[in-house]
């Protein structure tokens, strides 16, 4: 290898450094640590020389009631977010495509979207006494029209639903400016021509625009599924968990046995999540991948 | 006619739908100016009563830690954050897209995908043990380090290295250039407005982290807003209007920003995620 070509690749090397030095200490590393802290015992598991107890974190958190139903209640909840999200956004996104909402377009995109880069924390707090019952606007807006009162956050029906529309408000943006910039690229003839066959607004919407909008559909499935499966900071902000453990999901129940220095169990959910999160966006892509071809 | 009708029923939908998001930012105004006892026997009420200022008492100080610190720190923090990760995500994006081949960047960069996949989450036990071992637990440079690392930074970044044409740089090396000469005559000059959106981006999303924050930290000197926010909001017998003051002043910097730069924002989140 000559001298010359040696400086050449070494700048490249010099470049990448700080990238991958940051991804190695603040990436890889916690990630290999949690997956190691999960083959000990948690009492040993900070220590310099931890007891290795092979799978019997997992197999513990397997048999705990606690987790396997906080499992489903956070997969439950992804189904129901990721629905919800995707169709309202996708709503919003139709109707501000197209020429029926022309004034005032952009006024409605940057209501939609300012809740996206508005700190979490700050809207889950405005939204946590918004549905109070005391202090909370949502009941006074329900009694003036009539309406009976929400439970909000304080009974097991409705907190999971609160939270839902929380997470709505914060999210929704996101996705709907996807489906706007596929919008924008898709194909207008393909409308008019199914127009000039008769074609209703339903059906050009379902067999000629919606078939269009496949990337989007695909990268909002991805992203909404990964989001929602880590559901973590509305549960901390808004309802600890609660009332009766209808909000704790995987997330928050890791982080609370991490509280309780459980860190075996807590790093096993962990790599527990993590695999369910990196199946389930396999599965998407495929589901992307076919459809092209 | 049918026309008008639709557009009409578009904007019944629109409008509510519109007060609905724009809301709780209306409410939050207001609850920070009325006095509790105002907001408890009229909720709904947006104008306030009077502009009571007893907030500036209930926040100047928070857990013992003046708010200009709070402040200081989510400013400072964020730059930061900013500066480092998009400066990092520049070069490395442009090493990995050029030379691809070269060994162990192919790792470096199946090994950032892992990362960005992981539940951020659940990343925290760990890098707690990371900042222990690194000395930096309760570090402003702990905090800066792990918040400047973004997917969203490294792809936008990716995106637009890879839609330059190879000709362009071929071009320059033939006429003799140094790959630094082609880097900063060249490339970074190129890459001027999407440095912009992702600084941008990237601002926007720094501000708004709290749980890295919370526990790379020993104590509340290093607490930025929303973590002083959050510890506010789990006080017990804190006031209402001055959790509604702080958020707000928890909200303002990134609306103001967003305000002004919201086509580039709207459209560099987009385009960021749809390489992701």
């Amino acid at each position: 290898m000559t001298l010359a070509r040696v400086r050449a690749e070494g700048i490249f090397y010099l470049l990448v450094l700080p990238f991958a030095a940051l991804t190695i200490l603040f990436g890889l590393w916690p990630i290999i640590l949690s997956v190691q802290v999960s083959f000990t015992a948690s009492a040993t598991a900070l220590s310099p020389n931890p007891t290795w107890v092979g799978f019997a974190n997992y197999a513990t958190i397997l048999s705990d009631e606690l987790f396997l139903a906080s499992l489903w209640r956070t997969l439950a909840y992804t189904v129901m977010a990721v629905t919800l999200n995707l169709a309202f956004a996708l709503g919003a996104a139709m109707l501000l495509d197209g020429t029926l909402l022309k004034r005032g377009n952009m006024v409605f995109r940057l209501v939609l979207f300012l809740p996206v880069v508005t700190p979490d924390v700050a809207g889950y707090v405005v939204w946590r006494w918004l549905f109070d019952h005391s202090f909370g606007a949502v009941n006074a807006a329900l009694d003036l029209l009539g309406l009976p009162a929400f439970g909000g956050l304080t009974t097991v029906q409705t907190a999971t639903f609160a939270i839902l529309i929380a997470e709505l408000w914060h999210h929704a943006g996101f996705y709907m400016i996807i489906f706007l910039a596929n919008l924008a690229i898709r194909d207008p003839a393909l409308e008019e021509a199914a127009k000039m066959d008769g074609a209703g607004a339903w059906a050009c919407f379902r067999h000629v625009i919606l078939p269009q909008l496949r990337p989007a559909i695909v990268i909002n499935l991805v992203y909404a599924t990964i989001q929602f499966l880590k559901t973590f900071t509305v549960v901390v902000v808004m309802t600890k968990g609660g009332p009766a453990e209808s909000t704790t999901f995987v997330s928050y129940l890791a982080y609370q046995y991490f509280d309780q220095a459980r860190y075996g169990e807590a790093t096993a959910m962990a790599s527990v999540l993590f695999a369910i999160v990196i199946a389930l966006s396999l599965l998407a892509y495929r589901l992307g991948e076919r459809g092209r071809t | 006619m049918n026309r008008r009708w639709a557009s009409l029923l578009a904007y019944l939908v629109a409008i509510p739908v519109a007060i609905a998001f724009v809301f709780p930012y209306a409410w939050m105004f207001s609850g920070a100016f009325r006095r509790t006892r105002d907001v408890l026997s009229d909720p709904l009420r947006l104008w306030p009563e009077q502009f009571d200022l007893s907030f500036l008492a209930d926040i100047g100080r928070i857990g013992g830690v003046p708010l200009s610190s709070y402040f200081l720190n989510s400013v400072l923090f964020t730059l930061g954050a900013t500066v480092v990760g998009t400066v990092a995500a520049a070069l490395g994006a442009y090493a990995l897209v050029r030379r691809p081949d070269l060994p162990g960047f192919r790792l470096i960069r199946s090994g950032f995908m892992l990362t960005v996949m992981y539940p951020y989450m659940l990343l925290v036990i760990p890098v707690y043990i990371v900042m222990h071992t690194l000395g930096l637990l309760g570090s402003a440079l702990g905090i800066v380090l792990f918040l400047s690392l973004g997917p969203l930074q490294f792809f936008l970044f990716e995106q637009f290295f890879r839609a330059i044409p190879k000709e362009v740089i071929e071009a320059a090396t033939i006429d003799g250039a140094s790959e630094f000469q082609v880097l900063f005559r060249i490339v970074l000059p190129m890459a001027m407005p999407v440095t912009a959106t992702v600084s941008l981006i990237a601002f926007l999303l720094n501000w708004a982290q709290w749980f890295p924050v919370l526990v790379i930290s020993r104590g509340p000197e290093t607490y930025t807003l929303p973590v002083a926010l959050l510890s506010l909001n789990t006080e017990l017998g804190a006031s209402f209007q001055g959790i509604m003051a702080l958020a707000v002043i928890t909200t303002l910097p990134p609306a103001i920003v967003f305000l002004i730069a919201q086509k580039r924002v709207m459209q560099g989140m987009a385009q960021g995620a749809v390489k992701g």
